[in-house]
């Protein structure tokens, strides 16, 4: 799992069949340093996440599986929206 | 996922028998500068994934990679770990 921050949309009609209805979001795995990564990604969210927002992706396909069935490529999923990391540095938590 | 270009497509003769009747395509995985740039350019190392979708040369496409890229074809056993999962239509991202 990592840190990521979306940063747009995807709209696709044609697409594997079991992925009918699904939120597709652009995305930018962060650094340690705050940076993000040269490679967009495209995750699956049902969460609500918005352009801006930072995430946690999973990069384990198994919950995809469970929720659109066994013969679904999807593997990138947003589990959650982050509302604070906490380090050392960051101690109070300012929201990410 | 990741996003890519469609540059063209493999054919394999002979192929493991796994592969018959499956497309190949090449893609060239694009870079978040050029995605904002909307400029068709790509900027990734190109690979090999499997294409179901019939996806043509300068298209944008996602692909899934590792062992999920797989799944399609279970309960089947097939070699594959790049798959085309879809068709871009359009992209709207922040600037």
């Amino acid at each position: 799992m990592y840190l990521a921050r979306i940063e747009g949309t995807v709209v696709a009609t044609a697409k594997h069949e079991t992925l009918g209805g699904c939120r597709f979001l652009v995305a930018q795995r962060l650094e340690a340093d705050g940076g993000a990564a040269a490679e967009p990604i495209l995750v699956i969210d049902w969460l609500g996440a918005a352009k801006g927002s930072t995430v946690v992706v999973s990069t384990d396909g198994d919950i995809a599986r469970a929720k659109f069935g066994n013969t679904t490529p999807a593997r990138l999923t947003v589990v959650g929206i982050v509302d604070a990391v906490q380090t050392p540095a960051n101690a109070e938590g300012k929201t990410a | 996922m990741r996003l890519g270009i469609v540059r063209g497509h493999v054919v394999l003769n002979p192929a493991i028998e796994a592969y018959g009747g499956k497309t190949l395509v090449v893609i060239e995985p694009v870079t978040m500068e050029n995605l904002r740039a909307g400029n068709g350019r790509g900027g990734g190392k190109v690979l090999i994934a499997v294409d179901e979708l019939g996806s043509a040369e300068g298209q944008m496409v996602a692909f899934t990679e590792g062992r999920e890229a797989a799944n399609p074809f279970w309960p089947g056993s097939v070699p594959v770990d790049a798959y085309c999962a879809l068709i871009v239509d359009s992209v709207d991202v922040r600037q």
